[in-house]
């Protein structure tokens, strides 16, 4: 599973007053779905629109199931798929015609009436693209994406103006692409939407990668110490200290809180247990990746990790 | 091939579902050769070149269908694609400018056949107008006319902003032309300043090209000369602006 299907080295893009893209490397493997997340303005749409070919990026190198997009792009968009941020069809469009409008695009026969079907649109079919609400236009736009059964699909901003259930539907659906055994590459600003779906992400911000890697190693390296917090009559806990795992122990009133890393839950549970402590609101304040992400790019105004 | 024609259907049904196209196109130059030639009279003088009001403007007319289609709603068309993401999304499916451009030419031209039609039809039934005298170069300087008018327009939406300010841009452009290249005032009663500024407008071009095979002087080879031009330079300049995906 580990063939790399896109790999990227120090692309750099320039527009004419800012640079949009300063140094981004990257690749991406097969049949997973990969996320590209950072801040609004961070290079990630330049960054996605240069892999797909519809920018030239000014150095660099990139390969797409090992073209060239710069070259090679008319053999490449045969193979890949794209819902792009900011696009849209004739208002007056219908669903129908817009499937088999960019199924002609298409060599050979198209299956597009299973798409209708399978993306939720079926009843919508003669409705026109301005009638459509905001979740059946963007379904409406992954099956487009995927009208030419690609091998890799390219989703800017998928969810945007989605409200919860439709975002739910649309992640269920994007993990069924994939389980077919297509590649995902998922571009976005929510981390909630990153940590639960992205298999491995790419964190930009101001125009770099600033780690690459899986939801929870990412979590795991940036998003600070875990905390551990419960009630108990003991006054004295700084034994706890001790362990290798406790960074601190703090106290207000008959609350405790433990920070530290590693193995911290399992480690002082015992401990406490063995001790005679046992507490009955134990609770684990994990970092999420927004945390971790807020701390990454600075964004966070506690001055967290960011040049 | 196979998708200029795709492409080509689709946007002609689009265009039926498309109110105010349909109606400049169609019923615009129609109420206006109705007025005009109400206005002026069915007499044949001299500042009609000869001719009855209802028959000089039936051919001027056929300019003003061309020139009210290709510079006001192709050029807000287009932008609106590029303002909204629509020629980016086609381009992501591997569809090149040159087809979008290509079916945006050839619905833009059927158009404005079928508007001249109805508007020959509406001005024989209505005021009996002569028929075009040389129908073979009236088939020749209408579709080099409306190819060339149409790519015109095809730059135009290319180049500007938004949609928005492509239809502002369009109807600065029209008026003005419609009122000083022969499809208001015939250029005999115009003042010499007014006829210097309409010589070096190209919808007086297109209307004299029209003109020439409706009543008999054959075909202006310098007419189509210049509208042949037109057609190359605004076409290249067009695919190139559209073509220059970064910005």
């Amino acid at each position: 599973m580990d063939e790399e299907v896109i790999s990227v080295q120090h692309l750099h893009k320039q527009y004419r007053d800012h640079v949009a893209v300063e140094d981004v490397t990257l690749s991406v493997r097969r049949g997973e779905i990969f996320g590209i997340a950072g801040p609004n303005g961070a290079g990630k749409t330049t960054s996605v629109e240069c892999i797909q070919g519809l920018r030239k990026p000014d150095s660099g190198e990139i390969r797409v199931l090992g073209l060239d997009p710069a070259r090679d792009i008319t053999r490449l968009r045969q193979r890949i798929g794209s819902q792009l941020q900011q696009s849209a069809l004739p208002e007056r469009i219908k669903v129908w015609e817009a499937l088999d409008l960019f199924a002609s695009f298409v060599p050979g026969e198209s299956n597009w009436p299973a798409l209708i079907d399978q993306w939720g649109l079926t009843g919508k079919e003669t409705a026109s693209f301005a009638n459509l609400s905001g979740g059946q236009q963007q379904r409406l736009f992954i099956a487009l994406a995927l009208i030419n059964d690609p091998e890799v699909v390219f989703l800017d901003e998928l969810t945007q103006g989605l409200d919860p259930a439709a975002r739910h539907a649309t992640w269920g659906l994007i993990r069924a692409a994939r389980d077919q055994g297509k590649t995902i590459v998922l571009v976005t600003h929510f981390m909630d939407e990153a940590e639960i779906l992205c298999d491995r992400l790419a964190i930009i911000d101001h125009g770099r990668v600033i780690d690459l890697d899986t939801p929870q190693a990412l979590i795991n390296r940036h998003g600070g110490p875990q905390r551990l917090t419960f009630s108990t009559d003991h006054n004295d806990l700084n034994w706890l200290e001790t362990l290798d795992v406790v960074q601190d122990v703090t106290r207000t009133g008959s609350q405790f809180t433990v920070t530290g890393t590693g193995s911290l839950v399992p480690l002082v549970s015992h401990t406490l247990v063995e001790r005679g402590i046992v507490p009955d609101d134990l609770r684990i304040h994990q970092a999420s990746l927004e945390d971790t992400f807020l701390r990454l790019t600075g964004r966070d105004q506690m001055n967290g990790l960011a040049d | 091939m196979h998708t200029i024609k795709h492409l080509t259907s689709v946007e002609l049904k689009l265009i039926t579902r498309e109110p105010f196209t349909l109606l400049f196109v169609f019923v615009f130059p129609i109420v206006v050769l109705l007025v005009l030639s109400g206005v002026f009279g069915t007499e044949a003088t001299e500042e009609w070149q000869g001719t009855t009001p209802a028959n000089y403007y039936a051919a001027s007319y056929i300019g003003t269908v061309i020139a009210a289609l290709a510079l006001i709603s192709v050029p807000s068309h287009l932008a609106a694609y590029r303002e909204r993401g629509i020629l980016r999304r086609l381009t992501a499916s591997s569809v090149s400018a040159q087809a979008v451009l290509l079916s945006q030419l050839i619905v833009g031209f059927l158009l404005a056949l079928g508007g001249s039609l109805a508007l020959i039809l509406a001005a024989t039934l209505i005021y009996d107008v002569e028929m075009p005298v040389s129908i073979g170069g009236m088939i020749l300087s209408f579709t080099v006319g409306a190819l060339s008018f149409v790519t015109l327009g095809l730059l135009l939406g290319s180049v500007v902003p938004t949609a928005r300010s492509a239809q502002a841009i369009g109807l600065g452009l029209f008026f003005p032309m419609w009122m000083l290249s022969g499809t208001g005032p015939p250029p005999d009663v115009m003042s010499d300043t007014m006829r210097s500024i309409s010589d070096v407008l190209p919808m007086t071009r297109l209307v004299s090209a029209l003109q020439a095979p409706w009543f008999g002087d054959g075909v202006t080879i310098t007419e189509l000369v210049i509208l042949v031009g037109i057609l190359i330079i605004a076409g290249a300049a067009a695919v190139y602006r559209l073509r220059a995906a970064d910005q």
